[in-house]
């Protein structure tokens, strides 16, 4: 199974509004990645929501890992969601619970080992350069810390699908940077990244495919060949053997 | 589970400051319907027991008033002749009225309904004497007529012991159902203040079970809290209810006493009420999930 992500003349709109997403027709494959990019108001959040759940399209057919979303009972809903890491744009982190916790829920709901969770939990938080925040509650951090940490939690338990919604939008360039190789890494030892923004100079300098979301329409943009971008050679070797040390289980 | 995967705080809302206190008010009157259950019962038990050495038999009335008094004399003068028969009596009109009283209310003597003859008597149990016998006896006299192996007397107020005893398990239902109905209540309106922290915690692929386990021990610890203080609060109570009890003059009534066996039954209302608790709080909280995507 190569398509990972398949929708089929799928449209959306919410209660009796109009029709937000339009005949959105599109395969992606395992392991690609690939830039969301269009005006503020165009659907992007939107299609991200249809693509890890957290709402129904009101017409079409999706699919994820090959298997129809309509047809999934509820009970196998949260095995598919273990498999798909999201950032939303709102970051969502739990306010009560520290950097720390928030970051190793996905994997204490999967029943890891503490042991383990605090290795691996710590080992990011130091990547993403909060090791000095890791008992510090969402509350009290600058938007920037709590971006990462929404970025930590989506990608601690080695998802197969990974969706970001403006990942770098409070974070200064070199940080940007730097999360950006986090998520070229992931998609090289094989996860599916879908990335909103619009952050030109990282679209640029990262040269991927691109859906483009315009009116409620999708087009895919493919990449020239010739075009791809040379990799921050320090920077993902370090990100190569942080998520490699993140055993997938 | 570990107790960090439980420290969600996902049940930490304003409705956890009354709760308590709701519950252990909820659970004093369930210990004390209990406890008040359990006497009667001591009571009543004791009235049946005692009620062991006497008969009573019910002569249906007749068509003719003049007749019936003429069978009943004849049945008088047999059983007197009857062995193990130690006393014959008949129980006058009024008394049956009176002993009538909590089934059929008020009934003015004029009698508009035919009230049935009754005839107590004393017997010998060791003399072999039976039910069976007598009736044997008494059935070519009055072929409908009906033996009971006790005194109608205790009869009726052990019946009416007994639907106390009844209305005592009505009224501690009744409280498992406000706790089961508030429960419910506050565990909507803390799923509705963490919508967002179930929302997430879906996202991140945890089962419902996962969740509703976090409002389940919230649940088990508001029905321990409560039911701990509301045992506390009904110890005192119990105590000076049994000094009463026991200050009692001796006579008619039958002594009842709180017993090990009443504390130990009204200390299992604390497990009881958290176990209801805990279970309402699972029970809503997967019941509300099942509505989410
Ligand atoms: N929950 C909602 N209920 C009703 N309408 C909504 C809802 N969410 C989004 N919309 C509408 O859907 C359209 C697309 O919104 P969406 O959030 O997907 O845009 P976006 O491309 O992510 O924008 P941005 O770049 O500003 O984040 C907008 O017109 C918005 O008003
Ligand atoms: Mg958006």
């Amino acid at each position: 199974m190569t398509e990972v992500i398949k929708f089929e003349s799928v449209g959306l709109r919410y209660g009796l509004g109009p029709e937000v997403l339009q005949d959105i027709s599109f395969n992606l494959e395992t392991a690609s990645f690939h830039f969301l990019i269009g005006p503020s108001g165009a659907g992007k959040s939107s299609l991200l929501r249809l693509m890890y759940l957290a709402h129904r399209q009101t017409r079409g057919i999706i699919s994820l890992f090959g298997r129809d979303t309509a047809s999934l009972p509820r009970t196998e809903l949260p095995k598919l969601r273990r498999r798909i890491g999201v950032m939303f744009q709102d970051f969502r982190l739990l306010p009560h619970l520290t950097a720390f916790d928030n970051v190793a829920l996905p994997l204490r709901v999967a029943g890891m080992k503490e042991t383990k969770i605090k290795r691996y939990v710590e080992e990011l938080l130091v990547w993403v350069g909060l090791e000095n925040h890791m008992d510090v509650r969402p509350t009290t951090m600058s938007g920037g810390q709590q971006q990462r940490i929404a970025i930590a939690r989506a990608v601690i338990a080695r998802p197969k699908i990974l969706y970001a919604d403006e990942p770098t939008g409070n974070v200064d360039d070199r940080i940007a940077a730097r999360l950006m190789h986090l998520f070229d890494e992931l998609n090289k030892l094989g996860t599916t990244v879908i990335i909103a923004t619009h952050n030109e100079s990282i679209i640029q300098e990262f040269r991927r495919p691109i859906l483009r979301i315009e009116s409620g329409r999708l087009t895919v943009v493919p990449l020239d060949k010739d075009n791809k971008s040379s990799d921050n050679k320090s920077n993902v070797k370090r990100a190569t053997q942080l998520l490699e040390s993140l055993s997938p289980e | 589970m570990s107790l960090k995967q439980t420290n969600l705080a996902l049940a930490k809302d304003d409705t956890n400051r009354f709760l308590p206190w709701l519950i252990a008010f909820m659970s004093l009157l369930a210990i004390l319907s209990v406890a008040g259950f359990l006497l009667l019962k001591q009571v009543s038990d004791l009235f049946e027991y005692n009620s062991n050495d006497t008969m009573t038999i019910q002569v249906p009335s007749g068509n003719s008033e003049k007749r019936t008094n003429k069978k009943i004399t004849q049945i008088i003068n047999i059983l007197k002749e009857t062995g193990g028969v130690i006393e014959v009596s008949l129980v006058p009109k009024v008394e049956v009225i009176q002993l009538l009283k909590p089934w059929l209310g008020t009934i003015s003597e004029s009698q508009t309904l035919p009230l049935p003859q009754i005839i107590d008597i004393q017997i010998d149990r060791s003399s072999g004497i039976t039910p069976e016998k007598i009736s044997n006896v008494l059935t070519i006299i009055v072929p409908d007529i009906t033996v009971d192996d006790h005194s109608i007397w205790l009869i009726g107020l052990v019946k009416t012991l007994q639907s106390a005893e009844l209305m005592a398990l009505f009224i501690l239902l009744l409280i498992i159902f406000i706790i089961i109905g508030t429960v419910i209540f506050t565990t909507r309106t803390g799923m509705g203040i963490h919508k967002q922290t179930i929302e997430v915690l879906h996202f991140v692929g945890a089962h419902d079970d996962f969740i509703a386990r976090q409002f389940a021990i919230r649940g088990l610890v508001v029905g321990l809290q409560g039911g701990l203080i509301g045992f506390l609060f009904a110890i005192p109570i119990l105590y000076v209810f049994d000094n009463l009890l026991q200050n009692l003059e001796e006579g008619f009534l039958p002594k009842a006493e709180v017993n090990i066996f009443v504390w130990l039954s009204v200390a299992l209302v604390v497990p009881m009420i958290s176990s209801i608790t805990m279970l309402t709080a699972r029970g809503t909280v997967l019941k509300s999930l099942k509505k989410m995507l």
